[in-house]
Parts: structure tokens; sequence; C-alpha cells
């Protein structure tokens, strides 16, 4: 299964070096974009593995943030000079981005290039499926979204589990008498996981009546957690107007 | 086998395409007399469009080796439409001759990219070793032309 990148460099015809060398890469699928807004498309439409971002640092740094904020479990690398002041360190790690270094020589940054693919690699890939009878409820989110699937849910009542599978991974919420108990995806859990599965357009789910979480990572009565996504999701589509 | 020439070049006539495509569509938007309104935004969109083309043709022609056959249509284009608003205002044998040479340009830029592609998928199916050998080949065995 190929790797699936994307790349925001404003200027790739010129600055190709990072390109060149990924380029030698057969497993890997490159998207190259050139602003924010493109990449705010890209990655709202299909499943990207991971993202690159090239450029100016200050530009950059910032692109890569606001991407954060809208893709949690999107993995983000910038490739900045070797000369990074703390404030830099500390935006990384604090939105969870990797700053690669752009060294002059090609080789370490072929290296630095080739960590950051490698932990690309671990991605899930869809999940076997096959139909359970006590799966009471079964889907394809390319024609119910997880909002809406959700709502309907809460505004029945329901207990039991969710399990969304796509290309992204997979991803459990678990609700209790029609409020959200518990979301897990990948390493996010609570509201930042509801978060990123309430964007899925592609994928399956089932719901399986009567299952509990004994943990409890969301506090808040659904309506609250559709109308702050439901502004998220707007605040990401304005982005595409920058 | 995979080139890294021809991937860069693939890459680059991908990126040069994909401009032109958006160039159209906000010329395409322009000419439109029923979409009366021209935004800032599809303004800025335009000049950005433009900027990447005037910066980035003539190398890229260059690089494909097609500056002769394109360079003048492109020119032509990126000189004409200089706005939305100025495309809009372009009297209509001016119009014409802009799109005649927008798809002169594109034209003959999707067909280097087929070739390319074309390219790409011949090398896919050739092994290190046979690559070299139609190499060595062409280079030492190729039977000198002979004259009509």
């Amino acid at each position: 299964m190929e790797t699936r990148l994307l790349v925001l460099n404003p200027d790739p015809v010129f600055q190709d070096r990072v390109l060149a060398i990924l380029d030698d890469n057969a497993e890997l699928e490159i998207q190259i974009v050139r602003t924010l807004s493109e990449a705010v498309l890209a990655l709202l439409d299909e499943n990207f593995d991971g993202s690159i971002l090239e450029g100016e640092e200050p530009v950059i740094l910032e692109q890569a943030t606001d991407i954060r904020q809208h893709f949690p479990s999107l993995r983000i690398a910038c490739l900045l000079n070797d000369r990074r002041s703390p404030e830099i360190e500390a935006i990384g790690s604090e939105q969870n981005i990797e700053l690669l270094t752009l060294p002059r020589s090609d080789r370490r940054l072929r290296a630095n290039l080739n960590s950051f693919l490698r932990s690309l690699d671990s991605h899930p890939g869809t999940a076997a499926e096959g139909i359970d009878p006590c799966h009471s409820l079964i889907g394809n989110l390319n024609l119910f979204s997880a909002a809406e699937i959700l709502q309907m849910s809460c505004l029945s009542q329901r207990s039991g589990r969710f399990t969304f599978k796509s290309s992204r991974g997979n991803s459990e919420i678990y609700l209790q008498q029609g409020s959200v108990r518990h979301a897990v995806f990948g390493s996010l859990e609570g509201e930042a996981a509801v978060a990123e599965i309430f964007r899925w357009r592609q994928g399956r789910f089932y719901f399986e009546e009567g299952i509990i979480s004994q943990e409890q990572t969301v506090n808040r009565p659904w309506a609250h957690l559709l109308i702050d996504n439901l502004q998220k999701l707007d605040e990401t589509l304005e982005l595409l107007g920058v | 086998m995979r080139d890294k020439e021809l991937e860069a070049k693939l890459r680059l006539v991908g990126l040069q395409l994909d401009n032109w495509k958006k160039l159209h569509d906000l010329i395409t938007y322009g000419l439109d007399k029923a979409k009366p309104i021209i935004s800032s935004e599809q303004e800025r969109q335009f000049t950005e469009i433009r900027s990447n083309l005037l910066q980035e043709t003539e190398y890229i022609l260059r690089e494909l080796n097609i500056v002769a056959e394109v360079s003048g249509k492109a020119m032509s284009v990126l000189q004409r439409g200089v706005s939305v608003r100025g495309v809009r205002d372009l009297p209509g044998d001016e119009i014409r001759r802009l799109e005649g040479d927008w798809n002169a340009a594109f034209t003959k830029l999707g067909l280097k990219q087929g070739q390319l592609k074309a390219r790409r998928k011949e090398l896919a199916e050739q092994s290190f070793l046979e690559y070299y050998w139609i190499q060595l080949k062409n280079r030492y065995f190729r039977r000198p032309a002979t004259a009509h």
C-alpha cells in the first residue's frame, strides 16, 4: 500500500530539492499544493498519511498550526533551517509538528525525510469487515455522514458502540442514553477523536447495541459537541477562502 | 525502473497544467456575462496564478524542450489577460485569440504529459538490467541512418 503525502510548497518549481528526493521513493504518492487553502481542500477530500510543509519559516509554522487545528490526527512536518529559536521548538512540540532540518547536504536531507516517511508507514489500512448479527445498524459514510448517524442515535437515546472504519483507521464512539461517553481514534481520545470522526466522508460504520464503555472521556451533551464541531467545520471551510 | 529526470519533468508539467487550468477557469468566469460580480478574491487568485506562470513557464518549457512551440502562445495569453475584469473588457477578436492561444499552449502541454506518462509506463515494465541493456544497445549497435 502506498503512503500518501501532501506537500505544501509555495514554490515547488524552483525549490524542488526535497521533491527530487521524494521522487526516488516508488512507494510514495505525492500531491503538491501551493497554498493553505489548496492544502485544506485536498485534506478534506482525501486521505493523506502525512504532510510536509516547505517555505519561509514563520509562514509555514503558521500554516502548520492551522492545519493541526483542523486535522488533529495528521502527521505534519515542517522543513526548517538548522538554526531554530526555542520559541519555534516550543510551537513544534505544543502542536505536535515535526521540525525537520533542511541541511545543505542531500544525504542528510534524505535521511531526515526518510525518518519522517518511515513514521508514516504504520498506517492501519482498511480493516476486513464481516456482517455480524449483533450489529444493529450498518452503513456507508458516503451516504450518511458520521454527524448525521450520531445525531440520529443520540436523539433516539441509544446506548452502545459505534465503530467507524476507513482507510484512516478504525475509531469507536460509545453512547450512553443518547450522550457520547467515550471516543477513541488512534492516539486521540474524547472530544478530539469525535472532532476527527465528524468530518469523515468515506468508510463504513456499524452500531452494536448495549456495549457501554467503562471509561468516560467526553463530558458534554451531544448538542454542544454537534454545534462546536459544525462551527469547527465551518472554520475549516473558511480556510479555503484564505 | 524509475527515472528521476522523467519524474521531475512529469511533476513540472503537472504543476504547469494545473496553473493553466486554474487560469482558464477564471478567464471563463470573466467572460461569462451572466456572472456580473468579480470579487477581489478572484482578482487576487488571477494575479497569483499569472505571477506563477510568468515566473515558471519559460523554465518549464525549456526543461520539457518545447520552448519554441509554446512560449509565444503562452506569453500572448499572459500579456492579454491582465486581470479577470481586463479579460471581460477585451474586444471579441482579442478574446478569440486569447482562447486560441490558451488552447494551443494547453494542448501542447497535455500532449507532452501524455508522452511522459507513456514513457514512465514503459520504464515501469522494464527491469534495471533491461533498461541499461537497451541504453547500451542504442549506443553501440545502432545502425547509422541511411540516405534516401
